[in-house]
């Protein structure tokens, strides 16, 4: 494994209490392999990438708990300055929003440069060089002449790209990228995530996804960790979960979603809202939300059930995940 | 999904095509227009240019009837909608209501119309006052038109709360005690104080979660068909707009492209923007075989100086030299269902199958790729 992300706990002081944003998450990638992290708002989904990153604001959070093993270090008990050769070089995130991630006063050539210039040491003219190059990667046109224009003078998809461009500069072994597509229109989207989907492949990269589209997901990868109040439901590879979900939320999700194929007819809605972090439910945290709940739901945390049922390996954290899965 | 349920939607489904000569449409607008000025120069400002946010569209809008109006960020759709509740004065064109002209009604004699002309916004946090209680939000409609409905102001607002799936105890709270789904729900029960005959939904639902989502859209069916209400529902996600909408509009860079009935646009599309824009979303099906994708090059042009002739040319992998100078009307294409309006020199084929030959997979990347070697100025993207 690159990576793999053991039993991590997260919170946060806030007026309101303690908010417990992630509550013992695992999950693990591999080199060449992209898993998606699904989950709506509040689902613990980002903050688990920001606690991988190192990026976190500890205050007003805290990891209370867990490891996080890259090339199997703990990361959690790395020093600071230790931890900075391992961000960027090592493992880097693209952000949702380009335009206030890079920085406007900067022209696009002077940050993607200031990766070699900082972790490689090189000149500032063989870093423009090298921004060049990678500009022309991502496919940005005439990027020779663009690598003086400033973040600004470039649309959303092209910043976008840019982000893509600084993630990849110095070849990680890992990507995170969180919402990457959100902020797109949909053909622009489609652009963008057939561009990271491409050059992962050619670098032979772990991909960790994050992600509330499904049908982003669908066609990039290759499993599926579905996220809710802290905590992952289900995990599973792509095609199996789109067939056949184990856990009541991820149906609700699926069948959620109004479909080119449908119309009309009234969507199934998950009745009720996301659960506030500072008082999750006892038991299961969507048994409130839940169709199938029973008593049991209600006072027993549901540990995720090895529900593998062809080869690859599958999870659920639900009691009832065989009524699930075949009902 | 009961019974009941689907009877109802066959009702809504059918409606256009019950809709006879003697049926007037309840909205009209043609050949409507908005360019911004650009200021520019020192030390006067003077107007340099003109973004052609909206550049000529034509279309209606049926009593009881949804329109979905589609397109990328910055096509036009918005501003579409601004003009229709004539929050923006529009440049050009005119506006009917009812068979009125209110293009360029003043105050005066729009009041009895703005009550029947509601909106609903994408962002449910700024769009509601957050130093007013729901009540005081809620009733505010009924307050500038003075009307009293039997009962009194509160009795109503509370009964609207329950309407729109809220506790009506929550008559005195604040919008910051609601989530963004609930705040959307006050915004679809203000919209629907009055009782309107038309309201123009602006992505009321692109700023929620997916579970919730689907709520606030099950809301918004449960309203136009228990109330009777038109509505022009304008977003970007082409799966909500087709579970919504009876007909659809796509637009592009400020023109209407492509107008149709849903099922014949999203099965038949001959727009090749139209295609490209449905080939493009992705889905959450992965049983569904892999159906081609058309990736389309670049972005969107800039609505200050667009394209000659066909907009979209730019873009468009059929595109010839008719394209740039000849710009294609909005007309019914042979082979096309009745009301099916394409503006296309070199539309698509009317079915699926022939579709799939004639599309080249990725020229534009090829395109961008060739530039780029050649070192040419594309430097405007």
């Amino acid at each position: 494994m690159l990576l793999e992300v053991r039993d991590l706990h997260v919170e946060f002081h806030t007026r309101d209490g303690v908010a417990k944003a992630v509550n013992g998450v695992n999950y693990g990638v591999d080199a060449g392999e992209t898993l998606a992290v699904l989950g709506e708002s509040g689902s613990g989904k980002s903050v688990t990438a920001q606690t991988i990153m190192g990026i976190l604001d500890v205050p007003p959070g805290r990891i209370t708990a867990g490891e996080i093993l890259f090339e199997g270090r703990d990361l959690l008990k790395l020093k600071e300055d230790e931890r900075r050769k391992v961000r960027g070089a090592e493992m880097a995130m693209i952000f949702q929003d380009a335009l206030s991630s890079l920085n406007p006063v900067l022209t696009v050539g002077d940050q993607l440069g200031e990766m070699f210039t900082v972790h490689r040491g090189m000149s500032r003219k063989d870093a423009r060089a090298k921004a060049v190059e990678l500009m022309d990667r991502v496919r940005i046109p005439a990027a020779r002449e663009r690598v003086k224009q400033y973040p600004h003078q470039f649309s959303g998809g092209m910043r976008q790209r840019i982000m893509i461009a600084m993630a990849m500069a110095l070849e990680p072994k890992l990507i995170i990228a969180d919402e990457p597509t959100t902020a797109l229109d949909v053909t622009v989207q489609a652009q963008v995530m057939d561009l990271l989907a491409e050059l992962q492949r050619e670098l032979h990269m772990g991909l960790i996804l994050i992600t509330h589209d499904l049908g982003v997901v669908a066609d990039v990868a290759d499993k599926i960790a579905v996220m809710y109040a802290g905590r992952i439901v289900e995990t599973a590879p792509v095609h199996d979960i789109y067939k056949a979900p184990a856990h009541p939320y991820t149906r609700g999700l699926l069948e959620s979603i109004p479909r080119l194929d449908q119309k009309g007819q009234e969507l199934y809605a998950i009745k009720g809202l996301p659960p506030n972090l500072t008082r999750i439910p006892p038991g299961c945290a969507f048994h409130p939300r839940c169709p199938m709940a029973q008593d049991v739901c209600r006072t027993d945390v549901p540990p995720l059930y090895d529900v593998t049922e062809s080869d690859a390996e599958r999870g659920s954290a639900c009691h009832f995940w065989r009524e699930c899965l075949h009902g | 999904m009961s019974d009941n349920t689907k009877t109802t939607t066959a009702v809504a489904d059918d409606f256009p095509q019950q809709r006879d000569g003697d049926t007037a449409p309840l909205l009209k607008v043609s050949g409507l227009a908005k360019h911004f000025p650009i200021k520019g120069g020192f030390p006067i400002k003077r107007t340099v240019g003109h973004v052609k946010a909206v550049d000529g569209v034509d279309f209606e809008v049926y009593p009881g009837e949804s329109l979905g109006l589609v397109g990328e960020s910055g096509c036009g759709k918005s501003t579409t909608g601004r003009l229709l509740t004539r929050l923006y004065e529009p440049t050009q064109g005119t506006i009917e209501y009812r068979g009125k002209d209110i293009t360029r009604a003043n105050r005066r004699e729009l009041a009895p119309i703005r009550s029947e002309i509601q909106m609903i916004f994408q962002d449910p946090y700024a769009s509601l006052n957050p130093r007013q209680t729901v009540g005081t939000i809620i009733s505010g409609p009924m307050e500038i038109n003075g009307i009293n409905p039997p009962g009194g102001r509160e009795k109503r607002v509370r009964e609207l709360l329950e309407i729109v799936g809220l506790n009506p105890e929550h008559y005195n709270r604040f919008p910051h005690e609601f989530s963004g789904g609930q705040r959307q729900r006050i915004g679809v029960a203000r919209a629907v104080a009055l009782q309107p005959k038309l309201i123009v939904a602006d992505e009321p639902v692109s700023a929620l979660d997916v579970s919730i989502q689907a709520q606030v859209v099950n809301l918004l069916q449960e309203v136009q068909r228990e109330m009777g209400i038109a509505f022009v529902f304008i977003a970007h996600d082409l799966a909500v707009v087709r579970h919504f909408s009876q007909r659809v509009a796509v637009m592009y860079l400020g023109k209407i492209v492509e107008i149709a009935d849903r099922d014949s646009l999203y099965n038949r599309p001959r727009h090749p923007y139209t295609h490209a824009l449905l080939s493009a979303v992705p889905e959450a099906d992965l049983d569904a075989d892999k159906k081609e994708r058309i990736r389309l090059e670049g972005d969107v042009p800039s609505p200050i100086s667009p394209p000659s002739g066909c907009r979209f040319r730019t873009r468009c992998w059929k595109a010839q030299d008719k394209c740039a100078t000849e710009e294609p009307p909005l007309v019914q294409l042979s082979g096309s269902r009745e009301g099916h309006l394409t503006a296309c020199h070199f539309p698509e084929a009317g079915s699926t199958e022939a579709r799939a030959e004639d599309i080249v997979m990725d020229p534009g990347l090829k395109a961008m790729e060739d530039d780029a070697d050649g070192g040419a100025a594309v430097s405007k993207g």
